[in-house]
């Protein structure tokens, strides 16, 4: 098997971004009010990511734990403000809880997948942990997201059947069991649907990588296996946890409903 | 500190000398505005009183009732209950005490037994004895509700049906105190005659301490019967 990896030269680069044409042009003719955030998106994703290709090789070479946490946290950071940004809630305040939860989850997750299950000495060896970790916050992130945004809705939606249940004697988290459960539900299917359609529906980012860069197939597999299951299981801890302290947040001292219709 | 067994709030607190509810110098503002919807509001009733609060849309009548059973909170002010103070009681116990029945009534999608029986799985009402179906099927009747069926969905029936399906529900808990908010107020007259009905009944039989918002002009022939009107931030006993 080749082991080597074809290098893309810059003007190879540039022309990637036909698909942004494409992708420009029909919000374009069809007036989907994309442009801007296709731009942006772009744009970002380029700087993004060029960023971090030089901050990985320095930080490869650096061979230093406090480099290679401080990358971690800033990844962590930088997606609890991306959180944020799509959960639009001003009644009840989940950032503080939010972004520990994920910092102290996401952390353990790394560490269990990097130290233990593929074993690399140091623990944290930037080239395993860094992207393990990347992967963790990427998808969780959108997992929370999603169940915060649910739980606030459907608590919104639904406050007068809560309100119906803690006025027959239910406790908060009797009354708003359902709406718990569906938004942690909500923020696990993305990961569960991707279990369902590995190797058949598409090839994960990281696997095809691996294959790319000539890793036999049979040992990027065994990778897929290891974060597939990581990253079900990081996503539900982490959104149990957000959840049943985000929940907690929605009822005051006398457990009532604080969320108010918008 | 609070007290995890509804018996124990009973037993401790069950005296004849004090009323069964009280409140005192009661505030209570919508957030962010500036007058108050109360202003040091006093308030007795004393066990198996009927109590009728009427007053103008935006008065409050709601929101009193809500903060007695601590779904709103009050800027400040105290409420007791048989003598203790609201804010003590853990409020699932609290709720298993005093019963509040919204004026929109709400049903789980389920039938109708599962919704009469559905307070009965929160853990404030574990002590308390499930009724029989045989027994749900009769007080059925009595509510005037003899063509529901306990195994049709609850969410089909008529609001009117819904309406007393709720106060039933409540009923069932065998609270020391009924609140009911407008349960008239979407109901045909003769559906409003019904619920007035049962209100009477329970009061008088079952010396039940009921407190009742209403819009309506309906005046109660028991004789326990008070009745408030909210006026100017205030309330008024014995108004017309």
């Amino acid at each position: 098997m080749n082991s080597g990896i074809i290098d893309i030269s810059a003007g190879n680069l540039l022309l990637a971004f036909i698909f942004i044409f494409i992708a420009q042009a029909s919000s374009f003719i069809y007036h989907l009010g994309l442009n801007r955030d296709i731009t942006v998106g772009a744009l970002r994703t380029f700087a993004q990511l060029f960023l971090m290709g030089y901050v990985l090789t320095f930080i490869l070479g650096s061979e230093s734990l406090f480099l290679t946490v401080a990358v971690f946290a800033v990844m962590v950071i930088s997606a609890m403000f991306i959180v944020r940004g799509r959960v639009k809630e001003k009644q009840v305040s989940y950032f503080m809880p939010t972004f520990l939860t994920m910092l102290v989850t996401y952390f353990a997750t790394a560490v269990f997948v990097s130290g233990l299950i593929v074993g690399t000495t140091p623990w944290w060896e930037p080239r395993y942990f860094i992207p393990t970790a990347g992967m963790v916050i990427g998808n969780s992130m959108s997992a929370i997201a999603i169940a915060l945004e649910r739980l606030f809705r459907d608590l919104r939606q639904q406050r007068e059947l809560v309100e119906m249940k803690l006025s027959l004697g239910a406790n908060y988290r009797e009354a708003s069991e359902e709406v718990f459960r569906n938004a942690v539900s909500a923020g696990m299917i993305p990961s569960i649907n991707a279990m369902m359609g590995v190797g058949l529906v598409f090839i994960p980012g990281m696997m095809s990588g691996q294959i790319l860069s000539g890793t036999d197939p049979l040992i990027a597999i065994r990778y897929q296996i290891v974060v597939m299951f990581m990253l079900v299981g990081s996503t539900a801890i982490t959104s149990i946890i957000v959840m049943l302290i985000v929940r907690k947040r929605c009822f005051g001292s006398g457990e009532e409903v604080l969320l108010t219709p918008r | 500190m609070y007290f995890l067994n509804k018996r124990i709030v009973s037993d401790l607190f069950k005296d004849t000398m004090i009323p069964l509810l009280e409140i005192r110098n009661l505030d209570y503002f919508w957030p962010s505005a500036e007058i108050p919807v109360f202003d040091r509001l006093d308030m007795t009733v004393s066990e198996g009183a009927f109590i009728l609060v009427r007053g103008a849309s935006g008065s409050g009548k709601s929101t009193l009732l809500r903060l007695i059973c601590r779904l709103n909170q009050p800027q400040s002010g105290t409420i007791f209950f048989r003598g203790r103070n609201i804010a003590s009681i853990l409020p699932s116990v609290l709720r298993s005490m005093i019963s509040y029945v919204a004026q929109i009534p709400q049903m789980v999608d389920a039938t109708v037994a599962e919704n009469l029986l559905l307070p009965f799985s929160f853990s404030a009402n574990s002590s308390k004895t499930v009724p029989e179906e045989q027994e749900l099927a009769r007080m059925l009747g009595d509510f005037y509700l003899d063509t529901v069926s306990l195994s049709q969905s609850a969410l089909k029936l008529s609001t009117g049906q819904k309406q007393r399906l709720a106060i039933m529900r409540a009923i069932l808990q065998h609270p020391e105190l009924l609140l009911l908010d407008e349960p008239t107020s979407a109901l045909d007259p003769e559906s409003a005659a019904m619920v007035f009905s049962i209100m009477e009944h329970l009061n008088r039989e079952q010396k039940m301490t009921i407190m009742c918002v209403t819009h309506s002009d309906y005046r109660p022939a028991t004789l326990a019967a008070q009745t408030f009107r909210i006026e100017n931030r205030q309330l008024i006993l014995n108004a017309p």
